[in-house]
């Protein structure tokens, strides 16, 4: 899932300005399980509005509401009214979702309320590590379904590198070195023949932005016939 | 007593939260100093007693809630909408 994190508070005041009426969307999926942007996190942000327009004295009208998913456009649309009540809209989902929220009403402010990081997995309760940088071309078959692209601060494909040492990077210590963990899960699968597979360089042509997929079944026409 | 909560590790996480939410009052520029957590047993009358008394002086050191000042000077319209 996408993994966020709210910006400070300085940051979404300054961003907000002296808008009166704010209306805050959450989203309920990525960045609501990685409280960042759910419904909690709506009540928490209005709260720390709140108190510090009652701190300086100001007047200020939040506006709260979640939403499924904010990368959907039949959850946006009935939000019309709600967005077009408010003079900003704080949007606390990914950047996908602020970016379609701000598309879908073009003539209101729509501000971040996040900092999106990376796509990753809940390592345990409150810790998420990235995983996958969304390559378009997924190696993890050939590496024992551990991403060097994300794991590598280097991205090396055919590693290690000389700096590997006894299973910790070079880069950090802290860490794993991503081709030790490759080695020894390959060791464990059977599949250590792949260790010695040179990988050709990486393709970036098919990682050019922005990206678009177009499931078969919904192009335009007929659609691709089986042949 | 700090880990010797009925919900096993429960007071540990609530520990955790709270020192979050100080985080999130010093965000607001309320001291986070307002909110403390202490532990007792249920029964424990006299370090409720305690407790109550340091609170009290923290809450006289501190003076008025920052936003009841406001309060008395004027009077800001917050409406909560859900
Ligand atoms: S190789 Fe790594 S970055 Fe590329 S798609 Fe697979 S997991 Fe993601
Ligand atoms: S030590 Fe391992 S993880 Fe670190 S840069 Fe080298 S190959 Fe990559």
């Amino acid at each position: 899932m996408i993994i966020a994190e709210r910006k400070t508070f300085d940051e979404i005041k300054q961003i907000v300005g002296d808008a009166h009426k704010i209306l805050i969307v959450g989203c309920g999926t990525c960045v609501a399980v990685c409280m960042a942007g759910g419904e909690k996190e709506v009540g928490i942000l209005a709260s720390l509005l709140r108190l510090d327009a009652k701190r300086e004295g100001r007047e200020l009208e939040i506006i709260e509401t979640t939403v499924e998913r904010q990368c959907d456009k039949e959850y946006l649309e009935p939000l019309a009214k709600k967005v077009s009540d408010a003079d900003v809209v704080v949007s606390l989902a990914c950047g996908a979702g602020v970016q379609f929220l701000a598309e879908m009403y073009d003539t209101k402010r729509v501000l971040p309320g996040l900092n999106t990081r990376f796509i990753g997995v809940a390592e345990h309760e409150g810790m998420w590590t990235q995983r996958c940088m969304a390559c378009s071309d997924c190696i993890l078959g050939e590496t024992g379904g551990i991403c060097p692209v994300t794991i590598c601060p280097k991205g090396l494909l055919n590693g290690p590198c000389g700096g590997t040492n006894e299973g910790k990077c070079e880069v950090d210590n802290e860490k794993d070195c991503a081709w030790t963990l490759i080695y020894r899960r390959l060791e464990k699968t059977g599949g250590l023949n792949n260790i010695k597979k040179l990988f050709p360089p990486k393709r970036y042509d098919v990682q050019t932005k922005p990206g678009k997929v177009i499931h078969p079944a919904y192009e335009k026409g007929e659609g691709k016939a089986h042949e | 007593m700090e880990g010797e909560c009925h919900f096993l590790e429960g007071n540990i996480r609530a520990k955790k939260r709270v020192n979050y939410t100080k985080g999130l009052l010093a965000e607001v520029k309320i001291e986070p100093e307002r909110l403390k957590m202490f532990n007792m047993g249920a029964s424990d009358a006299k370090e409720f007693a305690h407790a109550a008394d340091e609170m009290t002086k923290i809450a006289k050191e501190f003076g008025p809630s920052p936003l009841k000042k406001i309060k008395n000077r004027k009077r800001p319209a917050i409406r909560r909408i859900q």
